[in-house]
């Protein structure tokens, strides 16, 4: 079945997503990867929206929501990487230790 | 499925972390420890920076674009109307007006604080007037 | 046709989202958005009592649940409670901020703004019924938090719990995401109902195996939002980075929101794999409990001890979905179960509001957070130490306190499921109880029995007065915390009417 390989590539993007939040230093990569896994997100809602044909096509519009909301991240996002930017004159994140148990 | 149907999970976690632990020991262990200063710089290629790269963009661009990805990708939602707009009727096109109405209201208040303006200077101008505590704040 | 008096609060809390925004616009006194913004939290308040005693009215036809939307938005007594204890909460919230907002140059219309938006998102939160309704309104809460909690934006620790907080969000809600389209994929459904009648079919089936991770990864993303140990890392940092007032926001409102949204998916989405989330919820409730609790004995911060005491409170809160690990557990227990969880989030909202309320306070005199400047407040303050108390008791589960109620159901629901499981995790938690006991009681003591420290010029704070908004707040919480812990038959009585979502419909 063809749906197999959507899968499989939706998994496999989410995968290099969450590696890229893991291991990226500076905070609009790691806002890049939570990006990427939203697209591996994405496809998998539209290819099982195709595989089980819903009758409201839900998938897809579910696919337009998360569009939406991640557009609304990016702005939040790059809105406190700025503000960060400007206090400390960068904008990585292993460097934020201030609070510490 | 029970609690103990959940043993090989928490075996291969057991396995993972004790295989980490004991390799990440016996490296400390067993590798030999001459430390020079060029040995613990971070590696990188190349030649080491000497002064920080360029300036970067001026704030500005970063507002222009922080509006421009919200405004942009906010129209989606009109393409789930625009497939099937003629069985939606005066209905539907009530609901878009609204959803149109808040987006204008949100440009309408952006516009307002002055994030639009491309002239500091003019914005400068327009914070006075429209929230003269908040020039206070930006100087203190 | 579309039901108005049933969407009318949240039509009414859009409408004051709007207000708020333009009354900012105007050149009027930045106070007049706090008052606009109580005003409207008030008025959305009232369609929900009308929509509760709907049978009682005249002018009103009682129709049982209501449906909008096909099966994607349900008014029931669930949900209604639910949206009771929000804009309740939040009303609160907002008297905590006004304050706080005044003392210092902070950007107020937008603050409000954001934090209606975010109490819009849990209202609607109560009410979803279906995957996409419940993630965006999951967003429309967490969404602003994230701004609220670097609101003072030149300090850098502020800055920090923002930035921590954004990331850890964003990660839940990819994660949350991915797992919601791996349960769209095999059941080929979005609302709950719908969810509910195909995952049946699943067991034993080919999409069984993908189905378990959808579930998973869903129970995940909401695991970082109540800070469940072990995604709880965020929370002590951004809890003490914030602004204290966002703190308290965070602690019961958005924390609640998750629980809610955890409760739908649990109870009616997955409500035949109790297989599936009961064990994964057991060991995130003992972990929570025990994690929370031990690391909050050795805190010298008050604010970031009340941090890990509301993870291990979300551990308690946690109990009765973990009780259903037990196999064959019957639809009566599991009635049990959510009336357990209802009613510690309505107690918990009470007192840690009421908590936080004190912190706020105190904080306002003493300009420390460390435990050690808090000694000796009984004598300069004695109101406010005996605020501090009432509180902490209460967290703590002394009667006659509301936390014993809330202590009490979620024991009695535990023991009811009966079994090895569920035995073990109800001796977890009492163990919990006792070490939860020793650092609120620390607290107290040290405010009640030592001396002030040296430091602090005790005739100056003797004099200084509360805010008056923040005496309404201290009074409404006092009185919630008092009386419903002496007569805690009306929390029963509430909780009473939730029971009949749990056992589905």
């Amino acid at each position: 079945m063809i749906i197999t390989q959507f899968v499989i590539l939706g998994a496999a993007l989410f995968a290099l997503g969450v590696y890229g939040v893991l291991s990226r230093r500076n905070a609009v990569l790691v806002l890049l990867s939570v990006e990427l896994m939203l697209a591996a997100v994405n496809i998998n809602l539209v290819a099982f929206d195709a595989f089980v044909a819903d009758r409201i096509a839900g998938g897809q519009i579910f696919a337009l929501f998360i569009i939406a909301v991640a557009a609304a991240e990016v702005g939040i996002g790059l809105a406190i990487v700025l503000l960060i930017f400007r206090n400390r004159r960068s904008a990585n994140v292993d460097e934020l230790d201030l609070l510490k148990l | 499925m029970t609690l103990a149907d959940y043993l090989p999970i928490a075996l291969m976690f057991v396995l993972g972390v004790g295989f980490a632990s004991v390799a990440m020991y016996f490296s400390w262990r067993i590798a030999p420890k001459k430390p020079t200063p060029e040995k613990l710089a971070p590696y990188e290629c190349g030649i080491v920076p000497l002064q920080e790269p360029a300036q970067r963009f001026p704030v500005k661009f970063y507002m222009v674009a922080m509006l421009f990805v919200i405004f942009d990708v906010e129209i989606i939602f009109l393409f789930a109307w625009a497939v099937r707009f003629d069985q939606f009727g005066w209905a539907g096109i009530a609901a878009v007006g609204i959803f149109v109405a808040l987006l204008i209201e949100t440009l309408v208040y952006v516009w307002k604080r002055g994030a639009l303006d491309w002239n500091v200077a003019r914005r400068a101008r327009y914070r006075r007037v429209v929230a003269p505590e908040r020039v206070q704040e930006e100087a203190a | 046709m579309i039901d108005y008096h049933a969407l009318a609060p949240e039509l009414l809390l859009a409408g004051t989202v709007l207000a708020v925004l333009t009354v900012d616009l105007l050149r009027v006194e930045k106070y007049w958005v706090a008052v606009v913004g109580l005003f409207g939290l008030f008025l959305s308040f009232i369609p929900v009592l009308t929509l509760g005693f709907c049978d009682t009215l005249t002018f009103c036809e009682d129709t049982g649940t209501r449906f909008l939307f096909g099966e994607s938005y349900a008014v029931d007594s669930f949900s209604l409670v639910l949206k009771a204890l929000f804009l309740g909460s939040a009303f609160v919230a907002v008297l905590l901020s006004v304050g706080y907002l005044e003392s210092d140059r902070f950007w107020q219309g937008e603050f409000y703004f954001l934090m209606l938006s975010s109490v819009l998102g849990a209202v609607v939160m109560a009410s979803s019924r279906d995957l996409v309704t419940i993630f965006v309104a999951l967003e429309l809460v967490t969404g602003p938090t994230f701004l609220m909690a670097g609101w003072r934006k030149g300090d850098p620790r502020s800055n920090e719990a923002m930035l921590k907080f954004f990331i850890i969000g964003v990660l839940s809600a990819a994660l949350l995401l991915f797992g919601m389209s791996l349960v769209y994929g095999t059941t080929g459904e979005l609302t709950f109902a719908g969810i509910r009648a195909e995952a049946a079919g699943i067991r034993g089936g080919d999409l069984e195996a993908l189905f378990t991770v959808g579930v998973l990864f869903t129970l995940l993303g909401f695991a970082f939002k109540v800070s469940a140990v072990p995604f709880h890392f965020w929370t002590p940092d951004t809890y003490e980075g914030s602004p204290t007032p966002v703190t308290a926001y965070l602690s019961v409102v958005s924390k609640t929101a998750g629980f809610v949204g955890l409760l739908a998916i649990c109870y009616l989405a997955f409500r035949d794999a109790t297989f599936l989330w009961g064990p994964a919820l057991w060991v995130l409730a003992a972990a929570s409990m025990t994690v929370g609790n031990l690391a909050a004995l050795r805190q010298t911060n008050i604010v970031r001890l009340l941090g890990y005491s509301s993870i291990a409170q979300g551990g308690f809160i946690l109990v009765p979905f973990g009780a259903a690990v037990a196999a064959g557990v019957t639809d009566v227990q599991l009635e049990e179960a959510f009336f357990a969880t209802v009613t510690y989030l309505l107690i918990y909202a009470f007192m840690n509001l009421g908590a936080f309320a004190v912190i706020i306070a105190g904080g306002n005199r003493l300009r420390s957070a460390e435990i050690g400047d808090w000694a000796g407040m009984f004598g300069y303050a004695p109101g406010l130490a005996t605020m501090l108390a009432v509180f902490f008791f209460s967290l703590a589960g002394i009667p006659p306190l509301a936390g014993w109620f809330a202590k009490f159901v979620m024991f009695r629901a535990v023991l009811s499921v009966g079994g090895g499981w569920a035995a073990a995790l109800a001796i977890i938690a009492a163990v919990n109880s006792v070490i939860a006991f020793v650092y609120y009681a620390k607290v107290v003591k040290s405010a009640f029995m030592d001396p002030a420290p040296e430091h602090v010029a005790v005739a100056d704070l003797a004099r200084m007065p509360t805010v008056p908004s923040l005496q309404f707040a201290l009074v409404l919480t006092v009185a919630g915390v008092i009386v419903l812990g002496i007569f805690p038959g009306i929390i029963a009585e509430i909780g009473e009417l939730t029971k009949t979502f749990a056992s589905g419909f």
